[in-house]
């Protein structure tokens, strides 16, 4: 067997969360109640393994912890119990990672390539490469406001598989682009894997899950309600839904 | 193409096994993590400037601009219509300096308080250490401060102060202002992550202090009434910072025992604020 990429045991992430309705100052002091505060179990009680070369895919309905888990992984959020392991440091863009809405694409792609901790030099040699792999033309000089929400995906996916990571998150990211992007993504993440790296894909299509993926997971409610190979496991899910 | 990243050492360490990203990592390896990012620390700073006055006729021209208006209009105030003196020599200059240094540090701590909020959404979205963030907001303060100091040169030498030796001490002390404001901005923001309310009183407290401090008129005016307010002036380092640029210009006396304890100062908080808000890295972003 191949080494192990990513270790997850026994993961609890909880949220604290104010509802809209919170009692008044004078009340919350006298009786301690009514902050209006609830804590959300996201991921409750999560463990899973994988290694080098798999391709996992996350389903589960809205709600049901898959973001929050790879913002885990990604170190994003600290876990509030459990452990998580990883061989590498993960890499995550998802559609809703924020980046300078006024500046430009390629100045956001710069900013992003740095904040991922790739070094300036290396990034003057690659930005054309980056730049070319967004296919967006001309836009890459326009402002990041006057995207559309595919372009943004080509330049999140884009940045974050410029730094070359041995384990991979995309959060929803991929559906979103034409069908010349999703082929260019495709094969990046081929090769991604062909070097024994590890992508983790969270998305509601079902179809892209399974053209790319070897391995389903089944997320429901913050806990892992299928875990095997991945036409198994989208069978499952498509027999509940 | 080959997956490997040669910009994280970590991921040489792959054969010898697994490891956790939410260890707290020693304050050495946390400076380390910051200096790997410093690209990232500048990059943020610099575009915001370039693109802050995008839909202006004049662009960036407002960076100086917009200083030296600041300091034409307390020219014609107090040079021209009042002939305010109050006891100083060259009192526009005097006042200019004030005025902008103590905007430095003013502008450093409250956008340090506000950038844990207003950053919220690149810290979900990129892992980095959070230092950086207050640390981009002082680097744009610094390149704000820049423009600044050139219109202070500006009305300097066209009031006849003609440079001198002590200039070159400039980069000493913006050193150690430098280390006062971000110790300072460290503290507000670790403060305002856990209180939100703490943004609404920092500008009373920094324009409390700005009385303090002899910006606007010099502090022998209100010291030698009230033994409180005299340590409290004492004790105060943005007073004596503010008094090293004066000195390094217009040649104001400069104490040495308050100078040496202000730099104590000055070190200690950037000592403090540090580790203070370092203690509680995985929070902010998080709510």
């Amino acid at each position: 067997m191949t080494a192990l990429s990513v270790q997850v045991t026994d993961l609890h992430i909880e949220f604290e969360v104010f509802s809209d309705r919170r009692a008044g100052l004078r009340q919350r002091l006298a009786t301690q109640e009514g902050s209006g505060r609830r804590v959300i179990e996201a991921v409750n009680g999560v463990s899973f393994e994988t290694r080098r070369g798999e391709a996992i895919g996350v389903i589960g309905s809205n709600g049901s912890g898959k973001s929050t888990l790879l913002s885990a992984l990604a170190g994003l959020i600290k876990p509030t119990s459990g452990e998580i392991l990883v061989s590498s440091e993960p890499k995550l863009l998802g559609v809703g990672a924020v980046l300078l809405n006024g500046a430009t694409g390629i100045r956001n792609i710069r900013l992003g390539c740095l904040a991922l901790g790739m070094s300036s030099e290396e990034l003057d040699d690659r930005v054309a490469e980056i730049v070319e792999f967004t296919g967006l033309g001309e836009a890459i000089d326009r402002p990041l406001k006057t995207y559309s929400a595919g372009m943004r995906a080509r330049l999140h996916f884009a940045i974050s598989t410029a730094v070359q990571p041995e384990i991979l998150l995309v959060d929803e990211a991929l559906a979103v682009g034409d069908k010349e992007f999703r082929k260019k993504s495709r094969a990046k993440i081929e090769s991604l894997l062909a070097n024994a790296g590890t992508l983790f894909l969270v998305s509601h299509s079902t179809n892209e899950i399974q053209r790319l993926c070897t391995r389903g997971l089944w997320l429901e409610k913050g806990k892992i309600l299928a875990d095997g190979p991945v036409t198994d496991v989208v069978a499952e899910y498509g027999a509940d839904n | 193409m080959t997956v490997h990243d040669d910009s994280h050492p970590e991921s040489d360490d792959q054969d010898q096994g697994l490891f956790s990203l939410d260890k707290s990592v020693t304050s050495r390896a946390y400076v380390a993590e910051i200096w790997k990012r410093r690209d990232f620390a500048l990059s943020l700073p610099i575009e915001e400037l370039q693109s802050s006055h995008k839909d202006t006729l004049f662009g960036n021209i407002w960076h100086l601009g917009n200083p030296l208006l600041t300091a034409g209009v307390y020219y014609l105030v107090f040079g021209k219509f009042l002939e305010v003196s109050r006891g100083v020599d060259n009192f526009v200059v005097w006042l200019i300096i004030g005025v902008f240094t103590y905007q430095l540090t003013s502008g450093t701590i409250l956008g340090g308080a506000s950038s844990i909020t207003s950053r919220q959404g690149l810290m979900r979205s990129f892992r980095f250490p959070r230092a950086i963030v207050p640390i981009s907001n002082m680097i744009g303060e610094l390149l704000a401060f820049a423009f600044q100091f050139l219109v202070i040169v500006i009305f300097a030498f066209a009031t006849g102060v003609g440079p001198s030796r002590r200039w070159f001490l400039l980069p000493v002390i913006l050193l150690i202002h430098t280390a006062f404001n971000l110790g300072g901005s460290f503290i507000a923001a670790r403060l305002n992550d856990g209180f939100r309310d703490i943004q609404q009183l920092i500008p009373f407290v920094l324009r409390l202090a700005m009385y303090a401090s002899g910006v606007m008129f010099p502090l022998d005016r209100i010291v030698g009434r009230n033994d409180l307010v005299d340590w409290l002036v004492r004790l105060n380092p943005i007073a004596s910072l503010i008094n090293f640029y004066r000195w390094m210009i217009l040649g104001t006396e400069l104490n040495v025992a308050t100078s040496a304890l202000t730099v104590v100062e000055s070190l200690l908080i950037l000592w403090f604020g540090f580790r203070f808000f370092k203690v509680a890295e995985y929070r902010y972003g998080q709510s």
